[in-house]
């Protein structure tokens, strides 16, 4: 099978679905004539004219509200905030409007907004450099998809644009040049089903994104001593797959989560909560947690990778569960 | 200047609006209807008139100040009692209240709960329009208050760049709940911000229908042949409290702003234009408070919500 990168695969989703709904209009601040700063959206303005693909102003409440009064009126507005960390911009707009137009409104309306949210802890510094999935889970209204591979990132954007309801799709910057095996075609994935990347006996892992290339690593080192980890990746978190996950916690008795968002109050302690619900009795140890310990992420590479779960935080959590 | 019959429609709209906010009012005293209402009193006569000027399938998203904008475009009287009272029949599944009032064939879009945050929806709208429907225009009703978020500044500032067919109307009233203009705004007039997006400002008498009328028609036309989106003030008057039962204590004018009622002129002006007579006004009034009275009961016969609905109409 061919392989494209992550990225690629993104501007594939986008164009095919442009193709083939004339509703789906795409704008975002540089993503026309420059083609994103990411180079996520080059050729889209030439393919589909200024009328579907459009720059904006530094205008964040309006690119997310508009979004919502075009999607109300029956358009498929596909809309780039370029860092993640922008959804608290417009947090009206995302958490008040995307999420409850429709429920305040009694259901009078359809929501079909997509907004594409590059996240990661790269070093761009403390206000560029989150993983805010956790207030998107936390705010009801809204879906939220944190794609691995470039073939998930292709088949659940199409989805998310083909979805009547507002997506948040989280695009991890350290995976636009990774490549993967991508299908040809019309290939979309369910919201709401995770996958196991990997199995193993021992201790299931919770990992997306960059944090799952890390888990993948820790699983192969870790394997070499014996310990077997298996890893769930959700790929959505909203709506989450506790399902997939529950049956791997059987088979394992211990769960770490690895999330590259804050650790209070994060993802992982959402998880956490679940599994003490309805998963309590098949825990032999105690429910883990990797995260940022609840500081900013700073500039500079050294600080940034003291924050970020490393390879090694990883395997000595899992060396402790399977022990 | 408006034609006789036009006028007179939009005194009878008006007058149905102050009769039936009355009503509701007397109702949440008597504890039937929750205590959610914002009175519009006053500020009737300008909704009506401008909405008078566009088509009925142009779509509103209305301010949170009253409900005459829902009688202007002809919605049910009963269903906004039920969205109040939490009965079956209303517009909005027991999810909005009085406050999200829903009513798509009427062109009613609903509001945004956080004042201002419909200015950035409108613009959408307008996108969407323009390309899906074009020659239709969005009207945008909010506040002096509101227009202090920083929503009117990303809005307007788009909405004119793309030319998008929208209208935006803000009516004045002097007051941000309790706070007068005078303290939270630079400048005289709403209007004049209008300057620093490039589009058509203009400011208008809320007590005056025709000017009311002609100023939407003009930003109507604008918006419909692409010429982009006009800013029209409407100098307003806020009868009563941010709510139905505000004392406020803050405000100086409480005793004598009856004085300045644009619904009272207006009775004065049909009168005097012959259009209607006291008689015939007093025949009108009473028709309204027998519709009211029907919608009233039709609501009390009407079930509760079933509390299941909590969990519906969220995700499509």
């Amino acid at each position: 099978m061919r392989t494209i990168s992550y990225g690629q695969a993104i501007n594939e989703a986008l164009a095919e679905e442009m193709d083939r709904d004339g509703d789906v209009i795409l704008y975002g601040l540089d993503v026309a004539a420059w083609g994103g700063i990411f180079n996520i959206t080059k050729g889209l303005l030439e393919r589909f004219g200024p009328e579907r693909v459009f720059d904006s102003p530094i205008s964040e409440s309006v690119m997310v509200g508009a979004g919502v009064g075009a999607a109300i009126m029956g358009l498929r507005p596909v809309v780039e905030l370029q860092y993640a960390d922008f959804i608290l911009v417009a947090g009206d707009e995302i958490f008040l409007k995307a999420g409850m137009w429709r429920y305040m409104h009694g259901g009078a309306f359809k929501v079909p907004l997509v907004v594409r949210l590059p996240s990661g802890a790269t070093g761009a510094g403390p206000e560029h450099s989150t993983c805010p999935e956790a207030y998107v889970m936390h705010s009801p209204g809204l879906l939220c998809a944190v794609p691995s591979t470039a073939a998930d990132a292709k088949a659940l954007l199409k989805q998310a644009i083909r979805l009547d309801n507002p997506v948040m799709f989280f695009e991890h910057r350290r995976l636009y040049q990774k490549r993967d095996e991508v299908p040809e075609g019309d290939v979309t994935l369910p919201f709401g089903k995770g996958v196991i990347r990997r199995e193993g006996r021992h201790v299931t892992v919770v990992a997306w994104q960059y944090m799952l290339s890390r888990a993948l690593k820790a699983a192969e080192l870790l394997e070499q001593e014996g310990i077997e980890v298996e890893i769930f990746d959700p790929r959505t978190l909203s709506p989450f797959d506790s399902g997939t996950l529950i049956e791997s916690v059987k088979k394992t008795g211990a769960c770490l989560v690895v999330e590259e968002g804050y650790r209070r109050l994060g993802v992982g302690a959402e998880i956490g909560a679940i599994l003490m619900e309805q998963a309590f009795g098949y825990l032999d140890r105690p429910f883990r947690r990797l995260a940022i310990p609840d500081v900013p992420v700073a500039s500079v590479k050294p600080l940034v990778d003291r924050v970020l779960p490393s390879v090694e935080a990883i395997c000595d959590v899992c060396r402790e569960l399977a022990a | 200047m408006i034609q006789n019959d036009r006028l007179r429609d939009i005194f009878a709209k008006a007058l149905l609006a102050r009769s039936f906010e009355a009503r509701l009012i007397k109702l949440t005293a008597e504890g039937f209807l929750p205590p959610l209402l914002h009175p519009g009193a006053g500020q009737e006569v300008a909704q009506i008139a401008a909405l008078s000027a566009v088509e009925r399938d142009d779509p509103v998203l209305y301010s949170h100040r009253g409900v005459a904008y829902m009688i202007a475009r002809g919605t049910s009287l009963s269903a906004m009692i039920a969205d109040m009272a939490g009965r079956a029949g209303g517009t909005n599944n027991g999810k909005g209240g009085i406050m999200h009032v829903v009513d798509l064939p009427n062109g009613i879009y609903g509001e945004s709960g956080t004042l201002g945050g419909g200015l950035v929806v409108s613009v959408g709208m307008g996108m969407a329009l323009r390309r899906r429907s074009p020659g239709r225009v969005v009207v945008h009703f909010f506040g002096d208050g509101a227009s202090n978020r920083g929503t009117f500044h990303e809005a307007l500032n788009w909405a004119a760049v793309q030319k998008l067919p929208c209208i935006y109307i803000c009516e004045n009233n002097g007051w941000a709940v309790s706070v007068p203009t005078s303290v939270s705004t630079a400048v005289e007039n709403i209007a004049d911000r209008a300057a620093g997006y490039g589009i058509p400002g203009v400011v208008v008498d809320g007590a005056d229908p025709d000017a009311v009328m002609a100023a939407v028609a003009n930003a109507a036309r604008r918006a419909r042949a692409g010429e982009g989106p006009s800013l029209i003030e409407i100098k307003a008057t806020r009868l009563l409290g941010h709510y139905a039962a505000d004392p406020q204590d803050y405000r100086a004018d409480a005793g004598s702003v009856a004085q300045r009622d644009p619904l009272a002129a207006l009775r004065r002006r049909v009168i005097e234009l012959g259009l209607l007579d006291e008689a015939e006004i007093e025949a009108m009034a009473a028709a309204h408070e027998a519709e009211i009275d029907h919608a009233v009961e039709a609501v009390k016969a009407a079930p509760p919500l079933d509390s299941d609905q909590a969990f519906t109409d969220l995700y499509a």
